[in-house]
């Protein structure tokens, strides 16, 4: 498989538009790039097959009373490559199997949690496994972990 | 004599035969209801009754004698009690064995049956002796017992099944507030960033930024918060290591020698929110400070607790400082809040640098 080199192209799913720009601010900061925005289930299926994003920041509980576990779902048919990251205040509604996703981030978030996750993450996609130490931010799920170590 | 000798009594007393006979009159004489019937003749009826069989049945002699026994039965009788009756009358052995048994005017009582076969010289049998008590109070009694123990029983499973269902309802909620509570976090830290992003006034940015560093200190409080089982208890000192990584992360230093040595200290939950920020105002301050104008140098952070006391200290190896140096909300934060949670913060010279230590009462 071919590796991407950043910057990423990034997905946030997230239906509080507040969280929604500032996690967006916060990652072109870093020098990444957001293709694309959605806020429910329904949005991420309107999605262009095109936008094939390296990396999607899924919430759990989302607009329209759709739930994040789904959009991870459709995110791994859609794009299997994908690198998932659930950002979610309930880390314990995560399913076992992560729904395909690859971590979570627990809210509340701090800007250095955040960007020293988005690093680590980097790091994982691009040239796994990571080199630096795991931030306390940043939980791979364990299937991912394993992979990681292995 | 042997209490299974006392059968040889009967042969030693004399007696004349019939109504004068002493063991006769005893039996007929006696409260305890007895009988006995003939297996040698058809459907062994009763040959005999006493009075107080009589009594106890409502029956008169004439109608009892030369009937099989089975007559006390009634429809609510035990079948298998009754067959266990007569399998020991078929094997010729003793039986003894609780029946509910009917009167003659219907009503029944429970009968503690005692029946045992007499013998003659040659072992064959020649009549069942049976006694009968009627039990019917301790029966009644065990019946009742019973029924009380299944209804307690009842009882207590039904309140066990509110109070899990309470339980679970409390869970939820706390998790449903927990939730929110995390979510308002996050849009105050968010708000605040979006509004950093937007001020190019030196000053005001790193007011702003102190500010974003207080949030960011509660949320990791409230990320720690109702992890464990006991709801009501912080781990601060797993929190001091997590906060520690937290502000040298977000302070972009990676210059810094930072060593971390905690044990588990458990506050109050109510403490955690005060000595989270307590901890961020010298943590931060120890980097600005300690570390100014991209010195590097060596953090060192412990928290261990020892008689009845937790101590949290933070040292670094800069110029020493003193606490007045502190500036203004970050003072007042340190004092009033360490005040709130019954804390002293205590500001040391290192050579080099400062320690300052925060120490509080814990329960062991």
């Amino acid at each position: 498989m071919q590796r991407p080199r950043p910057p990423l192209s990034v997905l946030i799913v997230e239906d509080e538009a507040l969280l929604a720009m500032d996690i967006e601010a916060m990652i072109e900061d870093i020098g990444h790039h957001v293709v694309a925005e959605a806020a429910s289930l329904f949005d991420v299926e309107a999605l262009s097959d095109s936008i094939a994003p390296h990396l999607a920041f899924v919430d759990i509980q989302l607009a329209r009373q759709t739930s994040g576990i789904d959009v991870a779902r459709l995110i791994t048919k859609r794009w299997p490559d994908t690198f998932i990251v659930f950002v979610t205040a309930n880390p314990k509604k995560i399913p076992d199997d992560f729904a395909g996703g690859h971590g979570v981030i627990p809210k509340p978030f701090s800007r250095s949690g955040l960007k020293s996750a988005i690093r680590y993450i980097e790091e994982g996609v691009c040239d796994p496994p990571p080199t630096s130490p795991q931030p306390s931010s940043f939980l791979a799920s364990p299937a991912f972990a394993a992979s990681w170590t292995g | 004599m042997e209490q299974r000798d006392d059968w040889h009594l009967t042969q030693i007393v004399k007696h004349d035969l019939g109504r004068g006979d002493p063991f006769a009159a005893a039996v007929r004489a006696t409260r305890m209801p007895m009988v006995i019937t003939d297996p040698s003749q058809p459907d062994n009826p009763i040959i005999f009754c006493n009075e107080a069989f009589q009594t106890l049945t409502g029956y008169d002699r004439e109608e009892i004698i030369g009937r099989n026994c089975r007559f006390l039965q009634g429809p609510n009788t035990d079948s298998a009690t009754v067959s266990e009756i007569r399998q020991a009358i078929a094997q010729g052995t003793n039986i003894e064995i609780d029946i509910l048994n009917y009167r003659k005017d219907g009503s029944t009582f429970w009968n503690a049956l005692y029946l045992s076969p007499v013998r003659d010289d040659n072992g064959t049998i020649q009549f069942f002796f049976a006694s009968q008590l009627d039990v019917s109070s301790r029966i009644d009694a065990q019946a009742e017992i019973n029924r009380r123990h299944d209804e307690i029983e009842g009882e207590v499973e039904r309140r066990t099944a509110q109070l899990n269902d309470a339980l679970e309802a409390k869970t939820l909620l706390l998790h449903e507030v927990d939730h929110r509570v995390k979510n308002n976090l996050t849009m105050i830290g968010s708000l605040l960033r979006l509004q950093a992003r937007t001020i190019n006034d030196p000053p005001i940015s790193a007011k702003i930024e102190a500010m974003l560093e207080r949030i960011d200190a509660l949320a990791t409080v409230h990320r720690r918060l109702y992890q464990s089982e006991d709801v009501s208890r912080f781990d601060i000192g797993a929190f001091t290591a997590n906060l520690v990584s937290d502000v040298v992360g977000a302070s972009g230093r990676d210059d810094l020698v930072v060593s971390v040595d905690v044990e588990p200290i458990e506050v109050p939950s109510g403490h955690a929110a005060s000595l989270g920020l307590v901890l961020n105002e010298i943590l931060t301050n120890a980097i600005k400070h300690g570390f100014a104008a991209g010195r590097s140098g060596a953090l060192s952070v412990s928290a261990r607790k020892a008689d009845g006391h937790a101590t949290i200290a933070i040292a670094d190896d800069g110029p020493g400082m003193s606490e007045t140096q502190v500036d203004g909300l970050g003072r007042i934060l340190i004092t009033r809040l360490s005040r709130q949670v019954g804390a002293q913060a205590a500001w040391e010279a290192a050579h080099p640098g400062t320690q300052v230590r925060i120490t509080f009462p814990v329960e062991l």
